[in-house]
């Protein structure tokens, strides 16, 4: 580094005149870029989504079925609803950053996305503040519709609330007693496994706690984890992880031997997601629920759903495709139903607003604006030679959401 | 050299002067004047740039001017932000105490961290803060109960009159062209002089009886209050923090605005931030792969302009004027 | 806590330490040669276990497929690595660490979104040969034979290594090229060719350890971040440019974390942080004495 630094005060002088300058002009010329005029009749919704890295697969997917719905409105005549895309790149502050963006500069109508929960937080908070209706279809944690809810947010998505309640449902139907709680260290895997523990003392009091294990996410090497967790022989293992890790985990659990002697449950294990992947290695003897899968429920519905994605898409739709989809199709139906294009009537008529969807009757709760959609439990088997869900049920909405009174109550808080 | 030569240089060094002093009023000026002139999502991004320049200086204190291979600066700005975050969500304290105690926490961390790192050299040092810093990070990650976890803590409360988007852009002005006077003044200090003089010959320096250890850690300190200080603001400009503030490719980001403004010229980072910031959005509004373009961006920056865009045009302005320095 | 989960668990924690030693030991060289932070070795990793996925799934997943994997997608990692020095990084060797290191750090950025482009989003998976699947009893624990497997190849790599530096000519040259560039260059060897060949080892060894973990594991985006904190604090701890440092870090890392998850399972995610935190304290230059 060659030093330039014992220059003279003129030349320092020279250096921050030109360079506020420079920047002033930067700014300024970006400033004056034409700003696209939005036609006032239709709705544009500003998406901001994770489309970098390990998460970008479930971006991908909501913002296909959100696609998927929009195109079908406007083909039955309703109204014609625009988007446009940004990649925050898991990082919170970018969603923020570019929701800002979209609002401020897009004059984007509605906000959407995002799989980071952080950022979706972080995009209530904003959309709250400056009142932009935001749908949530990505972040699960409970506190965007719950603790931190408010008017403007909207979710399409199971939050882990209901995931860890339809566990808690489907464990204490089960004679296990002692339980080990294990799961990826971040929010997600917290918040499921909390609310699993929480809603499963309730409802079977002599549960007992063994312990708790936490591996960070990308963890690619689980056998010290189960290998020490096998050591204590809980009756079950619970664990609340997801993505990339969830693929791993299974792995490692046929190649442990684990659910040989001891059950596991893990939210969306029996997912074409965690199965496609993991062909014959598929362990079997674990159970769990899952909120969407493309062949259940068996209905005319699905079957449609299903049809019309792969048409558009050539691959069958995922979970988040659903929530994608619901997303479009609860904003496509409050847009004719409150016959305006004004935010704060469009979010009264979406409020405990009802759609049809693949899975059947979707709500809007009025109270908390969380989705309640029905979540079906079960477990993996081999059923002639093929790993597959077996032993399927549903658990109906009103079985896993979370009361109104707790939520309402923790947001007084 | 001619005595009348050299009696014109020293008017054009006036005149220099002059222009200088005119440019720069000028140009705040134009920067007082802005927000009224463009749209607040503008405004947004200009304090988004403000408070970024404000941590990249900082970082150049240590890494520019100390020539220290300092990896993980993004801790101190983390720590920052969380301090006020964490006293705004949690306790009843009032907002200027959290205003301050940020850069002072985040400074303790930075004499903390440093006083380990100082005693190595080179990689060793980048190694260790990049360790370090990434062990604060999982603490952040990690505690819940203090941090809420990767959630982050949103919806921060602040005092009224600092939440409209011009106060905000206001502010931090203020607080950038304050700051950067100060550590300009820090760097053409003895102490600065001497902080230089050890990253030149750290040998020679230690032999004239300079303790060349503390005055690392001084600097070390000093740029994570200043860190510290651009956390604070931070949290104006957003008012929510997560620890991805922290993590280590933050840092790497905030060194790539170095390098690119140039790490030899003290408004180079200050540059580099807002060239970073303003193209990311850019970028961001055609494609998703704006790392891809960074990355290429980066290349291109390490291969051929490796002192920077502000380095690279000063250096061709000075070597055009040879005899200037010379004569001095 | 019995005898049998103690033993179960530190081996383990050695076979994971093994594969810590191979990627790790492919950086250690490159700093102790080239001195170089090649911030891109966890991108070669990750792009070493997306050519084995590709390889083994065009060959059908069967057992082929994954041998074939293994010798391969290490030996198009190292072509890459090639590349990318001759490329790249020769023309910075007389800029400063900052400089080199920030180039390396644009190739993560480019890889990253390479990779996405070329494999997509969706998460991959590779099958183990059926040899080597299942488990083995040991003290009464059942272990994946998988570990097995590498903790037999973690061996055979350090000792290929240890006869490669200390045996052969070329090796001798790339540690005296470690301890003194100035001296080799005199003696009238090309130094930048030595470059050139530890750069293409290292990134073999990260290729290698990529094509070792795909089949354990989820290929996906973002496994390059992870795997390069754990090798950066190995190769600090061992001692910066030495390869046996590196080897007892590693298995320090390995064991240690094993024994962590074991004893405080609710923080497992700072164990290697507080390893290296205190190691680091301890012995601030790493353990072994660095190359230079």
């Amino acid at each position: 580094m060659a030093s330039m630094v014992g220059n003279k005060k003129s030349h320092y002088l020279f250096r921050i005149g030109s360079m506020l300058l420079i920047t002033v002009l930067l700014v300024s010329g970006c400033g004056s870029s034409p700003n696209a005029t939005t036609d006032k009749k239709n709705v544009k919704v500003g998406i901001v989504d994770t489309y970098t890295g390990g998460a970008a697969i479930y971006a991908q997917d909501s913002l296909d079925g959100f696609k998927l719905a929009i195109k079908e409105i406007a083909a039955k005549g309703g109204p014609t609803i625009e988007f446009v895309t940004r990649d925050d790149e898991f990082k919170p502050d970018k969603s923020t950053s570019w929701a800002k963006e979209l609002v401020m500069n897009e004059k984007v109508d509605f906000l959407a996305g995002t799989t980071n929960s952080a950022g979706s937080l972080a995009v209530s908070q904003f959309a709250k503040e400056n009142k932009v209706p935001f749908i949530d279809w990505g972040g699960m944690s409970d506190k965007i519709t719950g603790a931190a809810g408010n008017r403007y947010v909207f979710s399409t998505i199971p939050n882990t609330a209901i995931i860890g309640k339809a566990g808690a449902v489907q464990l204490s139907k089960l004679p296990y007693k002692k339980i080990w709680l294990a799961g990826s260290d971040y929010e997600y895997g917290h918040s499921v496994i909390t609310n699993l523990w929480s809603n499963l003392t309730t409802l079977k009091p002599d549960v007992e706690k063994m312990g708790e294990t936490w591996w960070s996410v990308g963890e690619t090497d689980f056998t010290p984890y189960i290998n020490a967790i096998r050591s204590a022989k809980p009756d079950v293992l619970v664990v609340g992880t997801g993505g990339a890790d969830m693929v791993a985990f299974m792995k490692a659990l046929k190649a442990t031997g684990l659910t040989q002697e001891i059950p596991v449950w893990a939210h969306t294990c029996y997912d074409p997601a965690t199965l496609r992947p993991l062909g014959d290695q598929a362990p079997v003897n674990v159970m769990g629920t899952n909120p969407y899968l493309s062949n259940y429920p068996d209905t005319a519905e699905n079957k449609a759903f299903v049809a019309a994605f792969k048409k558009e898409y050539n691959r069958e739709p995922a979970a988040f495709a659903l929530y994608g989809y619901m997303g479009g199709e609860f904003l496509g139906q409050a847009i004719e139903k409150a016959g305006s294009t004004d935010k704060e009537k469009i979010i009264d008529a979406m409020e405990g607003s009802t759609i049809d969807t693949p899975v059947g009757k979707a709500t809007l709760r009025k109270e908390d604006h969380q989705v309640a959609i029905p979540m079906s439990y079960g477990v993996i088997a081999k059923v002639n030679g093929k790993i597959t869900a077996t032993d399927l049920h549903t658990l109906s909405p009103d079985e896993i959401m979370p009361s109104v009174d707790a939520i309402l109550k923790s947001r007084s808080q | 050299m001619s005595t009348n030569s050299s009696s014109s240089l020293i008017l054009q060094e006036k005149f220099r002067t002059y222009l200088g002093l005119g440019m720069a009023v000028a140009g705040i000026l134009i920067l007082l004047a802005i927000p009224s002139l463009i749209s607040p999502y503008y405004v947004y991004l200009l304090a988004t740039i403000f408070t970024t320049a404000l941590l990249a200086t900082s970082l150049n204190l240590v890494l520019g001017y100390g020539g220290l291979l300092h990896l993980h600066h993004a801790v101190f700005y983390g720590i920052g932000a969380y301090t006020v975050a964490i006293i705004m969500t949690k306790t009843s304290w009032p907002f200027a105490i959290a205003v301050v105690l940020g850069p002072l926490v985040a400074a303790l961390i930075a004499l903390v961290i440093g006083w380990f790192c100082v005693r190595l050299r080179g990689l060793y040092f980048g190694m260790l803060t990049l360790a370090l810093g990434q062990l604060v990070w999982a603490i952040v990650y990690r505690w819940n109960a203090l941090t809420n976890g990767d959630n982050g803590i949103h919806s921060i409360p602040v005092p009224e009159f600092l939440t409209s988007v011009n106060s905000v852009y206001y502010t931090t002005l203020l607080v950038l062209i304050v700051s950067l006077v100060i550590l300009y003044l820090i760097i053409k200090s003895p102490f600065g002089l001497t902080l230089i003089a050890t990253r030149d010959n750290p040998m020679r320096s230690e032999s004239l009886g300079i303790n060349v250890k503390r005055h690392r850690l001084t600097a070390f300190v000093i740029a994570g209050f200043f860190a510290g200080v651009a956390g604070v603001l931070f949290i104006l400009v957003e008012r929510s923090v997560a620890p991805s503030l922290l993590f280590w490719n933050k840092s790497a980001e905030i060194l790539i605005m170095c390098l690119m403004g140039g790490l030899t010229v003290f408004m180079g980072p200050t540059l580099g931030a807002a060239i970073l910031v303003v193209l990311s959005m850019i970028v961001g509004l055609y494609t998703e792969y704006w790392l891809l373009v960074l990355g290429l961006l980066l290349l291109i920056l390490v291969l051929f302009l490796p002192q920077g865009i502000l380095g690279y045009l000063l250096k061709s302005r000075n070597n055009k004027k040879p005899s200037m320095r010379g004569e001095n | 806590m019995n005898f049998a989960t103690l033993a179960s668990q530190l081996f383990i924690g050695l076979s994971r330490g093994m594969i810590f030693f191979i990627v790790s030991a492919g950086l250690t060289l490159i700093f102790g040669v080239l001195r170089i932070t090649n911030f891109a070795h966890g991108s070669l990793y990750m792009l070493g276990a997306f050519i084995a996925y590709s390889i083994s799934t065009f060959l059908g997943q069967g057992p082929n497929g994954f041998w074939l994997a293994l010798l391969i997608a290490p030996l198009a990692v190292m072509l890459i690595s090639l590349v990318i020095e001759r490329g790249l990084l020769r023309f910075i060797y007389n800029q400063d660490h900052l400089m080199q290191m920030l180039l390396t750090y644009s190739l993560v950025l480019i890889v990253g979104d390479l990779v996405k482009i070329v494999w997509g989003t969706e998460f991959k998976s590779m099958n183990v040969p059926t040899i080597l699947r299942g488990s083995f009893n040991l003290w009464g624990a059942s272990l994946p034979l998988y570990n097995a497997f590498l903790l037999i190849v973690g061996p055979v790599v350090a000792l290929g290594l240890w006869f490669f530096l200390s045996k052969t000519r070329l090796g001798k040259i790339c540690r005296a090229t470690a301890t003194d560039r100035e001296m080799v260059d005199i003696l009238g060897i090309d130094s930048t060719q030595v470059f050139a060949l530890v750069f293409a080892m290292g990134g073999w060894l990260a290729g290698l350890g990529g094509a070792l973990i795909a089949p354990t594991t989820t290929i996906s985006i973002g496994m390059d971040a992870n795997i390069l904190i754990y090798a950066f604090l190995i190769v600090v701890i061992g001692g910066l440019g030495n390869v046996w440092g590196t080897l007892i870090s590693s298995i320090i890392m390995g064991v240690g974390e094993a024994f962590g998850i074991l004893f405080i399972p609710g923080v497992a995610i700072i164990i290697p942080y507080i390893i290296a935190g205190v190691l680091l304290i301890i012995k601030p230059s790493g353990l072994l004495k660095s190359a230079w």
